[in-house]
């Protein structure tokens, strides 16, 4: 167990040594990633036109749920570890990680933790940028953001994202290619998650349901709790949905690692 | 080399690529399914915003479900056709297998642009298509055959503009080591081509309707067929489409300057 608990620093350092090796593209990545937030400031803009309120939404409102999911998707969202860990399973990779005393899940926590400090890194630049440039031009609301309740909930995400990210991988103890998989349940989590737009413009009855999905604890309820605007008992509730999903698939990936390891042929080095 | 001869090759790499691509039916099938579902996305997305409003800028719900799935099936065909090859350049260049391509007596673009072919997309653009069909049905608007001619040119025009951006992102993988990100890239700024023209303002306007015309991509063919065809913006955007593609065909080979052969 302590052996254990002091290979995890080390993990974590090649962790943020291998994505720091292709600094570049981290870069590009993260200049790339604010795209989307352009976008739709020209498109809501546009909505805004005829109208001063779009569902609870004012055009700033709506801007810093944007400006404030580019933070949480660099803070919570895996980069490419669902397919690393494809290719250790697919290409036989995992006979070394096996021999260590290391249990698997929590070296891949590590690495996926050292990306996401990589990643952020490489983000605060342009987000910061970003968030100077369209606050010149609309006055985002960023003195209603609530740290108490966003943090918890930003922790959450990431690890529910973590945890969700690690059962489709594993998947390919029985998959030769799950790419097609990974890019499916992507678009569910831009659709259901609130990537696209913030769930509850969605009508109430549609958006009662996706409440009660995971995908909404990816994003629009991390950002959402930032942003200040969910009422206490909200926010609770969904804090506890949000960490009932991430144990859910935390346990749904022990149970998928086992039958795998039982399928797994390890052959040479 | 001769363009026939170019077009005769062509045809045997879609050959080849066919038959390697039907050896894998169920991937086929999953791939139909996943583009679908992004497609649904962006519909989805339209459906939500339409819940709250009638008109953006000047676009009524019909005619954005006409210019996101005329989008689509740009975007498909491309992705069809030529992304396939493009992608896989950052995997040649930094494995050095980049060196069989440039020792073929083709155009090495030409070899790195249609060596792969995905059919898959294809099914999708004729879903896209189809749904083209229905918003135009929806609106009581029959084309003209000069109308839908038209529109089919602007959708070869439109392919010039992705592939134009796509050359242009991947052929930075000559300067840097680990390109993957570009794809993330092209995916990101093509979220422009789905805006309506005319919700586009100032420097933003100018920028994706002059230098890279991603906002003329999808507006232009689906104005055609909504609104008849405008010979201005027609002109304009083969103009600006050639333009970037010649830019980006001159900056892969600036880049092919720099390659380093795996063996030297």
């Amino acid at each position: 167990m302590i052996s254990t608990l002091r290979a995890l620093p080390t993990v974590f350092s090649i962790g943020l040594q291998r994505q720091l090796a292709y600094r570049w593209n981290y870069l590009l990545r993260a200049l790339f990633s604010a795209m989307p937030l352009l976008v739709s400031w020209v498109f809501w803009q546009a909505v805004f036109q005829t109208k001063e309120t779009v569902g609870a939404y004012t055009l700033p409102g709506l801007l810093t749920y944007y400006a404030v999911l580019l933070i949480v998707e660099a803070v919570s969202s895996p980069a490419d570890d669902d397919f690393q860990i494809s290719r250790e399973i697919r290409e036989g990779m995992l006979n070394p990680i096996l021999l260590r005393p290391l249990p698997y899940g929590l070296y891949r926590f590590f690495l996926f933790l050292a990306g996401r400090c990589a990643y952020f890194t490489a983000a605060l630049l342009p987000v910061v940028i970003c968030f100077y440039l369209l606050s010149r031009a609309i006055p985002l609301e960023l003195g209603n953001l609530d740290l108490l309740r966003g943090l918890p909930a930003l922790l959450g995400s990431a690890l529910l994202q973590f945890s969700l990210t690690l059962c489709l991988s594993l998947t390919s103890f029985w998959f030769l290619d799950i790419s097609a998989l990974i890019f499916l349940v992507y678009s569910l989590e831009f659709l259901a998650g609130g990537h696209v737009f913030p769930l509850d413009l969605l009508p109430a009855p549609i958006f009662a349901v996706a409440r009660l999905l995971p995908f909404a604890y990816e994003y629009w309820f991390p950002t959402a709790s930032l942003c200040g605007t969910l009422s206490q008992e909200a926010w609770q509730a969904g804090l506890c949905l949000q960490f009932g999903w991430a144990l859910a698939f935390l346990v749904l990936a022990h149970f998928i690692w086992q039958a795998g390891l039982r399928k797994y042929t390890a052959a040479g080095g | 080399m001769h363009p026939f001869s170019l077009f005769r090759l062509w045809l045997v790499q879609i050959r080849y690529a066919l038959t390697r691509e039907l050896a894998f039916r169920a991937n086929f099938f999953a791939w139909v399914i996943v583009e679908l579902s992004w497609f649904v996305l962006q519909l989805a997305f339209v459906g939500v915003v339409y819940h709250h409003v009638d008109r953006i800028a000047g676009w009524s719900r019909n005619e954005m479900i006409v210019l996101v799935s005329t989008n689509q099936l740009i975007q498909q065909i491309f992705t069809a056709f030529l992304m396939p090859g493009l992608t896989k350049l950052p995997e040649l260049v930094r494995t050095g297998k980049l060196d069989f391509v440039l020792l073929k007596p083709v155009p090495p673009q030409f070899l790195v642009s249609t060596a792969q072919l995905e059919i898959g997309p294809l099914a999708n653009a004729g879903i896209a298509a189809w749904v083209t069909g229905m918003g135009l049905h929806a609106l009581g608007i029959v084309p003209t055959v000069a109308s839908l001619v038209a529109y089919l040119l602007l959708l070869m025009t439109g392919l010039l503009v992705h592939y134009a951006l796509l050359l242009f992102l991947v052929s930075l993988t000559f300067w840097i080591v680990q390109a993957e990100s570009v794809l993330l890239g092209y995916y990101s700024i093509f979220q422009v081509a789905r805006l309506p023209r005319e919700a586009a303002l100032g420097w933003f306007r100018v920028l994706f309707t002059f230098a890279l015309p991603l906002l003329l991509v999808a507006n232009i063919p689906a104005a055609t067929l909504l609104r008849g065809m405008e010979p201005g913006p027609m002109a304009l955007f083969l103009l600006t489409s050639l333009s970037a593609t010649l830019f980006a065909s001159l900056f892969f080979h600036q880049g092919l300057r720099r390659y380093q052969s795996a063996s030297s």
